[in-house]
């Protein structure tokens, strides 16, 4: 879970136009998940070739969808920010644990990227390897997903999550620090239509990276004190509060 | 430390020449990021803090009006020329090289595709990437 989803509602909710926010946010989240990233990279989790053969479809996504949002009117954004809060709600409801299993073949398009690797596991004290498969459809959902980081301003962490682990068969470690990786160039692709339209005032994003920088640093430091049950049921309660509250404002046209 | 007994740890395991380089780059990509993200949020943090000492408020207005980042570069690499250095300079700088992380992580990749690994495939998709990444940089 990112920043973004949080951080634009709150913005919205303190009179910042929303796609002033939108904007802000898609920009923070360059700093959040290059902060992120670059620890997980150095452990060797990240798949680097994963990482930059996805990337060139969720760039062209977020180009598109920053310059749909620039063309929007502020109701349907509101409308659709908050049917991906509710999507995101659901998804937390309904997420079973299930384990990961590795790839046993794999087809000739992803063997000829060389999309494959390891990782050292330390809770396991061994190397795992890994191969992943079925990239021809990975990369055109990868466009759908940099589409709607570029369309809402964030990171879109989810969506690419559930594309390398349900399409593509990665393990979960290497699946979500390669999203990671591949949400920075994202948004940068995105934050730059936006600097291009206008949108990005320092003066309000400048306190905003520092303050979603800072509260990385502490949510993760928190996250290891609290058990999972008491995370997820406080972002349940919080995504849909904000789910509902965002529907309702495109709804009435606040 | 960690990331020198990590890779001790998948050396041992994963033998190999290519292997070895491939880890490299990941240390590479890593510093990259890392430095560019404590760049910028040290230019950021330093232009509010004296923002702040100069006008007891802990904020900088004012906005940037249809430029892409190169213009804004030249605009206020001029302005530093010129002696201008203000608290909204600093926080313009923090911005630039927070948008310049990602860009220089790809194009250190098709470098590094290129020059060591000597991978074709990879740089050719890491150089659309950079190319794209470009284009949006000069979009109007």
């Amino acid at each position: 879970m990112g920043g973004g989803i949080i951080l634009i509602p709150a913005l919205t909710l303190l009179g910042v136009d929303i796609k002033h926010a939108i904007a802000i946010s898609i920009l923070s989240v360059i700093a959040t998940s290059s902060g992120s990233a670059s620890a997980y990279v150095r452990d060797h989790i990240t798949n680097l070739k994963v990482g930059m053969f996805l990337e060139m479809f969720t760039i062209v996504g977020a180009l598109v969808g920053a310059r749909i949002t620039l063309a929007a009117s502020p109701r349907p954004l509101y409308i659709t920010f908050g049917a991906v809060l509710l999507g995101s709600w659901i998804a937390l409801l309904v997420a079973g644990h299930q384990s990961w299993q590795a790839v046993e073949g794999q087809d000739a398009f992803s063997r000829w990227l060389e999309l494959e690797g390891s990782y050292p596991d330390q809770a396991i004290g061994g190397t795992i390897q890994y191969k992943a498969r079925r990239a021809y459809l990975g990369a055109p959902a990868m466009f759908g997903a940099g589409l709607i980081a570029g369309l809402l301003g964030i990171g879109a962490g989810a969506v690419k999550v559930l594309i390398h682990d349900l399409i593509m068969g990665l393990p979960p470690k290497v699946s979500t620090t390669t999203s990671n990786l591949i949400i920075g160039v994202t948004a940068l692709a995105g934050t730059s239509v936006y600097l291009a339209a206008g949108l990005i005032h320092p003066g309000l994003a400048a306190p905003v990276i520092l303050g979603v920088v800072l509260g990385a640093f502490l949510g993760t430091r928190l996250l290891v004190r609290l058990t999972n049950q008491a995370v997820r049921r406080f972002f349940l309660i919080v995504l849909l509060v904000l789910a509902v509250e965002m529907i309702f404002r495109g709804v009435r046209g606040a | 430390m960690r990331e020198l007994e990590s890779s001790k740890l998948h050396a041992k395991t994963v033998a190999g020449r290519e292997t070895a380089l491939q880890l490299d780059m990941d240390v590479l990509v890593g510093y990259i990021l890392l430095t560019g993200v404590l760049l910028s949020l040290t230019l950021i943090t330093t232009g509010l803090v004296w923002a702040w000492f100069r006008t007891g408020r802990l904020e900088v207005n004012y906005p940037i009006t249809g430029v892409n980042l190169f213009q804004f570069v030249v605009g206020e690499t001029r302005l530093a020329a010129q002696g201008a250095i203000r608290p909204r300079l600093l926080v313009n700088l923090g911005v630039t090289a927070l948008m310049l992380t990602p860009f220089v992580r790809v194009a250190a990749s098709v470098v590094y595709f290129m020059g060591v690994l000597k991978n074709w495939k990879y740089t050719l998709f890491t150089a659309i990437v950079l190319t794209v990444l470009t284009y949006s940089l000069f979009l109007r």
